[in-house]
């Protein structure tokens, strides 16, 4: 478990890292934390020419504020992620998701960009972009674009991203104060990948729900909108919600798939009812509260 | 003998929790693993393995790789050939399957070496190796027992699939009226998945060519004696050419017995290469190239009479085997261990290995361990069916000490046993009453506690019936300062044997535990020992030294009794101190004891050798039996069909105990492996024969999270050993299995049975008993492969004319033992129909009388006093100049014979 041989790179710049990425040609890869790479890189599964080292990038690095949302850059470290105050005010349900991925030691390597470039569809961050609603913000010496999450991901492991971009920023939109958050993850052990799970958030005024983001992980290709259980909860009212009757709606969403630790039919079966339990839970506290 | 250890004052070591003396260099990273070897000139290597299950190699091409710079050699079987290697198992029997040490023309499995690329680096090593191109014409593989038993020769030049075979089939006829007639018949079927051993560390390998044919071996073992003596049995060394050395090895479990083929290539290309030469196996080798573990299916029916009273079983066992095992295996200990605890009157049984294309199968802790989950777990169900308590069922049938001696079924004699007395401390520590209580409450909210409890003993410190089952040495002394230095044949992955021998030392001795400093892992020092296999070292290497060390004490006492003269009565030894009773002025302190015995031989007693030195070799009884009972309590959440553990209390008699520490770390690692293998472990193949779980992403291992923090009650009733211990490696991984599953069962009881156990009980098929459908798509995976019903082929007997010219004279013959193949001649003398004859092998000649001959069939008995007192019954039919037939022995079963005339 060598890694084949390769060129490394540790541009200063994001325009550095994108034209190295330009003249590789679709042989370079972008590596941060390495948690997933390094394994991949070892295994021989992958094997660029030019590993394309983005540590040493400023830019693309920390968590601040923008107009209408919070923007994070890829190479913040998980774990630094986890910490930060402006994350656990604005996006509890990104805080809540990332406290899932992986274990307290691959945190303080691994990154936010990373986990959401790969688009593992069974892991946590993936479905949090897609489910809060944020955008990639990609560059390339072509220039940049803004895609939304729910477009990125087209197949396992596979997005738009072109073999010459580099994800720059991930922007997530502000839900207002208040708002609930929806998290349920089924894993064979503490930091797996999911069998099944879900993550969203719910904008709630006056005991209607008026906006929902929700998006499954563990359940197709890609990670998953609910797009017809938030269509069944938008609008609705808190005391008359039909949690079963949702969660089919959000299970019929999906696309899950057998492997050896599960098979799509206990994933459908189990995702009904995690989803219908956290959505019954996080409404009983707020009707509690 | 024992006064000083027994002396008031004396420190008892044995039984204190003495921090270990391995732990300070492997906490901090100063372990010396073979990795950690580095040698001047050495190369490394990689290996290029196949990636088809079955097929024909056509062609490797090695020219891109052999020009890459850094490479230095790639080898295949041709190149490796030049050095003859004969591959054996364990107990020093051939491995009958034809395995090579790379391939040889044909891959049988994913995974099968075919070259070893030989670079300045492992990285370089790989990228040539990754350009090494192997063009195989495949063919569709043997997967599964079902496949084996119905598709083509796993091996072309074999007779069928089945690699081993004993029992007989027979026996079921005879069981099957006393089933009958039973009030009560339970049957239970367990398909135990395929584990990957994953020690910590995987294999290694480090060879050193030196000198005049000498070579220096470090090596990732479980005994460098065993290793060593292995490497020269196979490759046909003088052993004293021969030196292998395993400071440091991070896990064995069975996998690390003997030096398996990539081991064996690495000291064969540094023979040729004549240079030192390093393999390291990386985690996806482990995974998916080491010898994998378990990959059972099974299937148990038990009689009870109306009060739950055992009377007659039957068992058909079968193993997937693999394509190129570590020793052909058709489990024979699960037998001949599954009833000695229990009153059983009948038993019988079919079990057979099978070989197929998947990786072959290597011993892993507690190798016959299925007895205790098939058995235990039908009890809990019988329990159900029958309406009693599973204690009470227990209790029922158990052999308790009041009823012992007692000898099994099958044979097998139990004198001092405690399964029941470890089940009444269990219960009596646990409030079942209220647990029940709190179950019925629980279950009325939707939640499903469950409680489960088994029972089982263990064969520990085996010795002297199977070539490598012996003693172990201790060679002890008192330097000139003072200080202590044992060395020993012991050999530790994690065992602590380092601290328990010192321990046993300190206090036998009379010394400081600091004082003491113990040498083992290597072939140069010790004697003979197989180390870490059977449960055997805390009893065997324990005894040793307890004596040697009770010598060496002795010896100390004759030299300062002389010099103080005294009587030897009147000498203790305290803490380093050597004291004469009544004249304290006299105490003399170990060293200067020392001092005069080495340098001052003019004051030691008249004819006393000199120096301060002990020696023994201890040879204990056959065998030291363990018993335990344990108890797991989990909550199933009916939703999602997850399993927690909320609690375990593990009641174990292991006699005396050495150190608490060290024995609740074995069992509490055999637990760990129990419950990877009941809720996670897996390694699945598809039907092409690749393995599914090549990464720990995917095959996974029970983390911290996932074993709780058990609880001990130690028993300790002294065994007939020197010292009084009891064997404790594999326990937790034998008894952990039924204990979890049993509690799954129990709170999975108001939905239905586990009517047949496949494993691992994933959320998913924990579901599928909760809702009785098949969520998991396990049944339909089943049902969609091969039928698994398909009966065994077996070879049939066609009539053929009387042995033409008689069947008097030698005949070269060949008994199938569960231990491997045994050759010998056998002669008969016929008159009339009256057969006389002898039998004759390397260990020496046998004569029989009072055998028959009947048309071309001839019957005979031989009573044989090794491995232990049975009579052997050969039923052989003779057809010409060749004859086969079966040999019945006692308890091990029917073995395959079959001969030609000389």
């Amino acid at each position: 478990m060598k890694p084949a041989p390769f060129d490394y790179v540790r541009p200063g710049s994001v325009e550095e890292a994108c034209r190295i990425l330009s003249e590789a040609g679709g042989g370079a890869t972008v590596i941060a934390g390495g948690q997933t790479l390094m394994p991949l890189l070892n295994l021989r599964m992958s094997q660029p020419f030019v590993l394309v080292d983005i540590n040493g990038i400023a830019q693309l690095k920390g968590v601040t504020r923008v107009e209408g949302g919070t923007r994070v850059g890829p190479a913040t470290r998980q774990a630094d992620a986890l910490g930060d105050k402006t994350l656990a005010r604005h996006l509890p349900a990104f805080i809540t998701a990332l406290g899932h991925v992986g274990h307290y030691q691959t945190r303080n390597r691994g990154t936010i960009g990373g986990s959401v470039a790969l688009g593992e569809p069974a892991a946590e961050m993936p479905a949090t972009a897609v489910a809060l609603g944020a955008h990639i913000e990609i560059a390339s010496i072509r220039g940049s674009r803004m895609v939304p999450a729910d477009a990125f991901y087209i197949g396992p492991y596979m997005t738009v991203l072109e073999p010459d971009e580099l994800v720059t920023g991930i922007v997530y939109p502000d839900w207002p104060d208040g708002h609930l958050v929806l998290f349920r993850e089924v894993a064979q052990r503490p930091g797996d990948f999911a069998l099944v799970g879900l993550v969203g958030a719910l904008e709630v005024e006056g005991g209607v729900i008026r906006r929902a983001g929700i998006a499954w992980f563990g359940m197709g290709p890609t990670p998953i909108r609910a797009r017809q259980a938030e269509a069944a909860l938008t609008g609705a009212s808190l005391t008359g919600i039909d949690a079963p009757g949702v969660a089919r709606a959000a299970v019929a969403d999906t696309a899950p798939f057998d492997d050896h630790h599960a098979s799509a039919e206990y994933r459908r079966t189990v995702g009904a009812r995690i989803f219908a339990r956290c959505l019954r839970e996080t409404l009983d506290i707020r009707s509690a509260a | 003998m024992n006064i000083h250890a027994k002396s008031v004052g004396a420190v008892r070591y044995v039984g204190s929790r003495q921090p270990r003396k391995e732990d300070g260099r492997l906490l901090t990273g100063r372990g010396q693993f073979t990795d950690d070897i580095r040698l001047p000139g050495m190369l490394h290597i990689a290996y290029v393995r196949s990636a088809a299950a079955r097929g024909r190699i056509v062609s490797i091409d090695m020219d891109a790789a052999r020009e890459m710079p850094g490479v230095h050699a790639i080898y295949t079987q041709a190149d490796l050939a030049a050095v003859p290697v004969a591959m054996q198992t364990f107990f020093f029997t051939p491995i009958e399957a034809p395995v090579t040490l790379l391939a040889d023309g044909r891959v049988a499995c994913v995974g099968d070496p075919i070259a070893m690329v030989i670079a300045d680096s492992r990285a370089l090593a790989e990228d040539a190796a990754s350009l090494v191109e192997v063009v195989i014409e495949e063919e569709t593989p043997v997967v599964t027992i079902a496949d084996a038993k119905t598709g083509p020769l796993v091996h072309p030049d074999r007779d069928d699939n089945i690699s081993a075979e004993m029992g007989d089939e027979d026996t079921r006829e005879a069981i099957q009226p006393l089933l009958d007639g039973c009030a009560h018949v339970v049957s239970t079927r367990i398909r135990h998945q395929r584990i990957a051993q994953s020690p910590m560390e995987g294999r290694a390998c480090v060879a050193s060519p030196e000198g005049a044919g000498e070579m220096t071996v470090w090596i990732g073992c479980q005994s460098p004696h065993l290793a060593a003596r292995y490497i020269a049995l196979v490759l046909g060394l003088p052993a004293e050419a021969l030196r292998v050395i395993a400071k440091d090895v991070g896990g064995g479990f069975g996998l690390k017995n003997i030096p398996w083929r990539e081991e064996v290539a690495v000291i064969v290309a540094a023979k040729l290469l004549g240079r030192p030469l390093k393999w390291i196996e990386d985690r996806f080798e482990a995974l998916t190239a080491s010898s994998h573990a378990r990959d059972q299916d099974v299937s148990l029916t038990v009689g009870f009479d109306g009060e739950g009273h055992l009377q007659a079983a039957w068992c058909d066992y079968a193993c997937n085997n693999g394509a190129w095992p570590m020793g052909e295996d058709a489990n024979i200990a699960v037998h001949m261990f599954m009833w000695p605890a229990y009153k059983l009157p009948a038993y019988g049984f079919v079990t057979r290995g099978w070989y197929t294309n998947t990786m072959g199968l290597g011993a892993y802790r507690g190798p016959w361990a299925m007895e205790s989950l098939v058995r235990e777990t039908l009890l809990d169900k019988a329990a159900r069916k029958i309406g009693i308590d599973p204690v009470e069922l227990r209790r029922r049938n158990l052999v308790y000490l009041t009823d012992q001696p007692h000898t099994s079924t099958l044979g097998i004699p139990v004198t001092d046993i405690t399964p029941g007395e470890c089940l009444e401390k269990l219960v009596a520590s646990i409030d079942l009453a209220a647990f029940r209580k709190e179950q019925v409450e629980a279950r009325k909210q939707g939640r499903y506690l469950g409680i489960g409890i088994a029972t089982y003993i263990e064969p520990t410190g085996a010795a002297g019936s199977m070539a490598p089952m012996t003693g172990e040495t201790v060679h002890l002394r008192i330097e000139p300062t003072g200080k202590v230095v044992a060395m020993l044949s012991t050999h530790s992955q994690g065992h602590g044997t380092a601290t328990t021998m010192a321990q046993v030392i300190a206090q036998q001795l009379g010394v400081a535990y600091e004082d003491v400093a113990v040498y083992e892992g290597d072939s140069a020092i010790g004697a003979f020992s197989p180390g870490a296999a059977g449960s055997r070292q805390g009893v065997i290497a324990g005894g040793a030294t307890w004596r040697a060390a009770e010598m060496l004490a002795d010896k100390v006492k004759v030299v300062a009794a002389h010099l103080s003269n005294a009587s030897v009565e009147a000498i203790t030894i305290q803490g380093g101190m050597v004291h004469v009773a009544g004249a304290p002025e006299m105490t003399r302190s170990l060293r200067e004891i020392a001092e005069i015995a080495y340098g001052e031989p003019g004051r030691l007693p008249e004819g006393a050798a000199t120096g301060l030195e002990a020696q023994y070799r201890y040879q204990p009884p056959p065998m030291t039996m363990t018993s335990a009972a344990h108890c797991c309590m989990v909550e199933v959440d009916a939703e999602t069909g997850f399993v927690k553990i909320l609690r375990w209390i593990s009641s174990e008699d292991c006699g005396t105990v050495i150190n608490p520490g060290v024995v609740e770390g074995q069992i509490a690692g055999g637990l760990a492996q129990a419950i990877g293998q009941v809720l996670l472990e897996d390694m699945p193949y598809d039907a092409r024969g690749n393995p599914l779980a090549p990464t720990f992403k995917d095959y996974l291992m029970p983390a911290i999270s996932d074993v709780p923090d058990f609880e001990y009650l130690h028993a300790s009733t002294p065994s007939q050993t020197i010292g009084g211990m009891r064997g404790v490696g594999e326990g937790g991984c034998i008894i952990g299995p039924p204990t979890l599953v049993n509690a799954i069962a129990d709170a999975l009881s108001p939905f239905g049975e586990i009517e047949e156990l496949v494993l691992p009980l994933t959320p998913a098929r924990v579901l599928d008993v909760i809702e009785g459908r098949d969520i998991s798509g396990t049944r339909a995976h089943l049902e969609g492969g091969a039928s698994a019903a398909v009966e065994a082929v077996l070879p049939v007997e066609v009539a053929a004319p009387a042995a033409a010219g008689g069947i008097d004279g030698d005949w070269n013959m060949i008994l199938k033992t569960p231990m491997g193949p045994q050759v010998m001649v056998a002669h008969f003398d016929t008159d009339g129909s009256a057969v006389s004859g002898y039998l004759e092998a390397p260990e020496g000649r046998q004569d029989f009388a009072g055998g028959t001959l009947s048309g071309r069939q001839v019957k005979f008995e031989m009573k044989v006093e090794k491995p232990m007192k049975i009579t052997l019954k050969y039923d052989l039919l003779f057809d010409g100049d060749s004859m086969s037939g079966k040999c019945k022995m006692g308890m091990f079963g029917s073995a395959k014979v079959s001969g030609e005339r000389a």
